[in-house]
């Protein structure tokens, strides 16, 4: 039997992401952290059990999965990465409020970067990329 | 401390060409002319990048996001769920909080994806 091979368009129309989740053991200490340590901005629609700060451009929801049920597991190693001004001050900042890094700040010949965990092991890392993409815009 | 934005979420797979096939394809996402190499291709997820990469060329294990952690909005859930069941993926049940439609499926590497609508407004009565 031949398959009649489809023509409509691919995909599912993904407008965009609404959230990155960012599970916890401890909402209250990640939320502390997110906040207070990063300094990102908390989401005033936010409730008790649904807390959400807002980078730029995307939204990160610190969920605790445990409460729901669900095992705890940590975002593997530098799931979400952030752009700082400039990677060396802002690893400094952290590691003077306690926070340690997994290695030396790299330099991959167009970014630098440097990697290292929340307080639930949620792997993160500082990143500015300082060399043009490769049709010559920058970022 | 000053973060400017979310430069990229990591998503690390086993296997590039079926990622791509997910991703690309499926998905529908747009792929980055700029990705770097055939072991790290970006997909553009409107507000932010996806780097699809491989960890075992990248000198670590891979261990895949727990769940929940990517939620994609798409205008109907469950025409989405449809449409990838369509193409022979496992789409979870779909769930309604009272404020949002969503439902799991899974890349080939086993990282959960949340097809994702919320129809509900905010507590300040903003919509997204």
């Amino acid at each position: 039997m031949t398959e009649v091979q489809e023509t409509r368009r691919i995909g599912i129309d993904a407008g965009r992401v609404d959230f990155i989740a960012v599970p916890t053991k401890d909402r209250e200490r990640a939320a502390k952290f997110y906040e207070e340590t990063l300094g990102l901005k908390r989401n005033p629609n936010s409730t008790d059990t649904w807390v959400e700060f807002e980078t730029d451009n995307v939204t990160l929801a610190i969920v605790d999965p445990e409460s729901a049920g669900q095992p705890f597991a940590p975002l593997p190693f530098a799931s979400i990465v952030l752009r700082v001004p400039d990677v060396d001050e802002a690893k400094q900042r952290l590691a003077d409020a306690g926070i340690e890094f997994l290695g030396e700040t790299f330099d991959s010949g167009v970014c630098n970067g440097a990697a290292f965990k929340d307080p639930d092991g949620n792997g993160l890392m500082l990143h500015r990329r300082y060399a043009p993409y490769r049709d010559g815009t920058k970022p | 401390m000053q973060i400017e934005r979310v430069d990229y979420i990591r998503v690390p797979v086993k296997d590039m060409a079926e990622a791509n096939r997910f991703y690309g394809e499926l998905l529908g996402l747009k792929r980055n002319p700029n990705s770097p190499d055939e072991d790290w291709v970006e997909y553009e997820a409107g507000n932010v990048t996806l780097a699809v990469m491989t960890p075992h060329t990248h000198d670590y294990e891979f261990t895949p996001l727990p769940p929940g952690t990517l939620a994609l909005r798409v205008p109907d859930v469950a025409a989405a769920k449809e449409e990838l069941e369509a193409k022979g993926l496992q789409v979870n049940e779909m769930w309604d909080s009272g404020l949002c439609h969503g439902a799991g499926v899974r890349d080939p590497s086993g990282n959960p994806i949340l097809l994702h609508h919320r129809y509900g407004a905010y507590p300040d009565g903003t919509m997204p």
